[in-house]
């Protein structure tokens, strides 16, 4: 079974391929967890934790961000039973993240933003930490996309294909929100 | 703006969009290993417990049971010759002759058997005991006869009413 999973996971990895390998990979290992092989869950937790951790940072400041990947994927492995369709683990759990982000909210202060925004030590980070909060303020349809794109480094086709959306929206909230984002970082470098 | 590259990295790449991804990129999900819990065992203390909690009821209430018994059998044993000792000679006599030498039963045994003996053997009365409640017997049958003469007696007399009367007070109340 192990194999079969090595074989799946390192084919050549063409774009269209991997759109079309992507919920067939999940499909057997789905099965696999479901039949009891733990092992199968550590490779789908490999492929989903860049698209948990990027709809997480989205949404809850950086210092809770890994935490919470580690609670949503715990939820998930307790939970797969409850996943009628295999082949969709990855709108599933895109969906469990994005409704802890929403409860991290409920249940949490004020005060955490600013202790994130102090966190940021290093020149480079804090840079990277001002556009995030960018990305943050942009609105909610553009900010997941935008960050899975240029943080965790997917391409639009995978992040169709991992949260379930279909390419064209995809498409259109990239280029949408990546004009969002240059408009911001250009009255930002005015100031 | 260079879309191809925004969509799937193809093509030239944009120098903004690299040097976003240089910056945002220290942010990407660093792998760390993912504990897979152990599957979780199933505990049966409780199902032990409720099990044990029955087995002691069970036990208690057998105990219980067999200590009641025991008590009541001598009762019943001597409650039985005090009813008894008034039987018609008659059959006394046809069955004292051959005396069979008694089988000795369990408690339990003997109380079932005592049981069955107080329900078939009919009451045993003396002549006064008879005559008295012949006598008791008429008496009630008298008074019986006379109830239902009176129970006739005033079933006619509510026949024997007019109709006319009736519909006179009925109409009167109305």
């Amino acid at each position: 079974m192990a194999a079969t999973f090595d074989m799946l996971l390192t084919s050549p990895k063409e774009t269209t391929e991997r759109e079309s390998a992507g919920p067939r990979v999940e499909l057997v290992l789905v099965r696999a967890v479901l039949d009891g092989d733990r092992e199968g869950f550590a490779q789908l937790y490999d492929l989903y934790a860049p698209l948990v951790h990027g709809i997480l940072l989205a949404r809850v400041p950086r210092a809770e961000v890994d935490d919470l990947v580690q609670d949503i994927f715990l939820h998930a492995y307790r939970k797969l039973h409850t996943l009628r369709d295999a082949a969709a683990f990855g709108p599933w759990i895109a969906m469990i993240a994005r409704n802890r982000a929403v409860d991290f909210h409920r249940r949490s202060k004020e005060t955490v933003e600013i202790n994130d925004e102090l966190r940021g030590s290093d020149m480079h980070d804090s840079k990277a930490a001002e556009i995030l909060e960018l990305i943050r303020n942009l609105p909610e349809a553009y900010r997941e996309t935008l960050v899975l794109r240029l943080v965790e480094g997917m391409t639009g086709p995978e992040i169709a294909a991992r949260t379930g959306l279909t390419a064209a929206s995809v498409r259109v909230n990239l280029h949408r929100g990546m004009k969002l984002l240059r408009e911001r970082l250009g009255f930002m470098e005015g100031l | 703006m260079n879309d191809d590259y925004l969509w799937d990295k193809s093509g030239p790449p944009d120098p903004e969009i690299k040097q976003l991804e240089e910056i945002l990129g220290t942010l990407r999900y660093q792998p760390k290993p993912f504990e897979v819990p152990a599957p979780r065992r199933r505990s049966y203390f409780p199902l032990l417990a409720i099990a044990a909690t029955l087995l002691i009821a069970l036990l208690a209430g057998g105990i219980w049971l067999r200590v009641r018994t025991r008590d009541q059998v001598p009762q019943q044993q001597a409650a039985v010759p005090e009813k008894t000792p008034i039987i018609a000679p008659a059959v006394e006599e046809k069955t004292t002759p051959t005396p069979k030498p008694q089988k000795r039963l369990a408690p339990r045994e003997q109380n079932v058997a005592v049981y069955h003996k107080r329900r078939n053997t009919p009451p045993a009365l003396t002549q006064h005991d008879r005559e008295e409640a012949l006598a008791v017997k008429q008496q009630l049958m008298f008074a019986l006869r006379l109830a239902s003469e009176k129970l006739n007696l005033a079933h006619r007399k509510t026949q024997s009413m007019s109709p006319a009367n009736q519909i006179k007070n009925q109409h009167r109340v109305g």
